[in-house]
């Protein structure tokens, strides 16, 4: 996606002239229409704004919102806080413990089911928005590996939006993430990001 | 507002503030200047300021207003104490700030697509810092902007514009001394893309020839406002892309 001209569009903003489904969009006889604000790429939306929907098989950074009688409440910054069971897991967690967990499953309301929970100790939780992660993570995780090669730093990315950063440069990666955020929506990235954690910027 | 005497507000074809019949007032639109809530904006409309912030979607509270098959509006418009010359908002919640909440909160659930969050809330909430006549459709089309800010799907960015009669003349965006003094009142709110009429109120008397042709005159004059909505929304990502063009200049990419 590096050359291509790119073209924003806000909700209710035409993005094809014929019926087509797909994701950020909706269809009448007039033609698709973007519903969020996103960037039109080829035949597909890509969403500059939205909310992380749990899917079955994500991983994901959650923290412990509430300890219930058979199980927890895990916050994912999404609209629904997912239930982990105690019988996933013979460890023990407080409120606010961070995590990095499975949606094992999720019900027709989106309200996950989590698994395979692993207690995250010792790093720094970064909030980013989720539409924002498969460019933090890049294609085949050549941005997320470039950031670990440079800063040395353990990096964890939830699909949710969290990442979860410990030891190395934390500071620099922290800088990294936050500029991938910003400009997600421009090419070249890779480059930019490069530089800049080479200390050419 | 009754008064005795009719005011003089139109002279030599001008309005009081120099505009014509079919001018707004001057209208800036500012997305995502708070921190904190999930979407935002600042909307500066001539002398009425009003500020958008969105939270949610979330859980109900309370909780026996959760719908499971959609994420509920919960619109709230207040004045602040200091916005305006009068009693409006100095005493809290009251009759006309609940009716706007209302009748906002039927307009977002047309364009707002809330099967895609059900057991969910979506607060809007509308604070009108500073007041001079038209703040409802100022205020609902600063939160469009915040819905959009926030990433919440919706169907189009709802906008919309005043339009009343004073001495006689219809105008559009009516100000404070035009809306108190002139003889009627139409706020209307329409989705741009499919001219769908989401809100409209009448205060005072109007023919039915004055209501076709004052819904006309909003129409246009909305084209604008929605104008400046896109601006605002696209103005950030815009500058960003800019920058970074500018910047990447034979860098070979």
């Amino acid at each position: 996606m590096e050359n291509e001209k790119r073209t924003i569009v806000v909700p209710g903003e035409k993005v094809f002239n014929d019926q087509r489904r797909v994701d950020g969009g909706y269809a009448d006889a007039a033609g698709t229409f973007a519903t969020t604000m996103a960037m039109v790429h080829e035949d597909r939306l890509v969403p500059l704004k939205g909310y992380y929907l749990p899917k079955p098989g994500d991983f994901v950074v959650g923290i412990v919102k509430e300890e219930t009688f058979n199980g927890y409440e895990i916050e994912l910054n999404s609209p629904y806080d997912g239930r982990l069971s105690t019988r996933e897991t013979r460890e023990r967690f407080l409120v606010g413990d961070v995590i990095s967990a499975k949606v094992a499953d999720v019900n027709e309301i989106h309200e996950p089911i989590i698994a395979e929970p692993r207690k995250l100790g010792g790093g720094e939780v970064l909030d980013v928005e989720s539409v924002k992660v498969p460019r933090i993570i890049g294609r085949n995780a050549s941005m997320v590996e470039t950031i670990k090669q440079h800063t040395k730093s353990e990096l964890f990315v939830g699909k949710n939006g969290r990442v979860y950063v410990k030891g190395g440069n934390t500071a620099l990666a922290i800088r990294a993430i936050l500029k991938i955020c910003k400009e997600a929506h421009t090419g070249g990235l890779t480059d930019r990001i490069v530089a800049l954690l080479e200390g050419r910027e | 507002m009754a008064v005795s005497e009719e005011k003089q507000m139109i002279v030599n074809g001008k309005r009081l503030d120099g505009r014509g019949f079919n001018d707004l007032r001057p209208i800036s639109i500012k997305a995502g200047v708070l921190k904190r809530a999930n979407g935002s904006a600042l909307i500066e409309w001539g002398r009425n300021k009003v500020l958008a912030g969105i939270f949610g979607p979330r859980e109900v509270v309370p909780r026996h207003m959760t719908n499971p098959k959609r994420a509920i509006i919960q619109a709230r418009y207040i004045m602040a104490p200091f916005s305006g010359q009068e009693e409006h908002g100095r005493s809290g919640p009251n009759r006309r700030s609940m009716e706007i909440s209302k009748v906002a909160k039927h307009v977002f659930e047309n364009v707002v697509m809330t099967n895609m969050f059900p057991k969910t809330m979506i607060n809007v909430d509308m604070e009108v810092l500073q007041s001079d006549g038209g703040t409802r459709v100022a205020a609902i089309t600063a939160a469009s902007v915040a819905l959009a800010d926030a990433g919440i799907p919706m169907k189009d960015l709802v906008c919309g514009v005043s339009t009343g009669r004073i001495n006689g003349q219809l105008v559009v965006d009516l100000d404070k001394t035009e809306d108190n003094y002139g003889e009627s009142d139409m706020p209307l709110i329409l989705s741009p893309r499919t001219g769908e009429v989401l809100l409209h109120q009448i205060d005072g008397k109007l023919t039915k020839e004055e209501i076709a042709q004052a819904m006309d005159m909003s129409f246009e004059a909305s084209k604008k406002i929605h104008e400046l909505q896109v601006a605002a929304l696209k103005g950030r990502y815009e500058r960003v892309l800019a920058e970074t063009e500018n910047g990447n200049n034979g860098g070979g990419n």
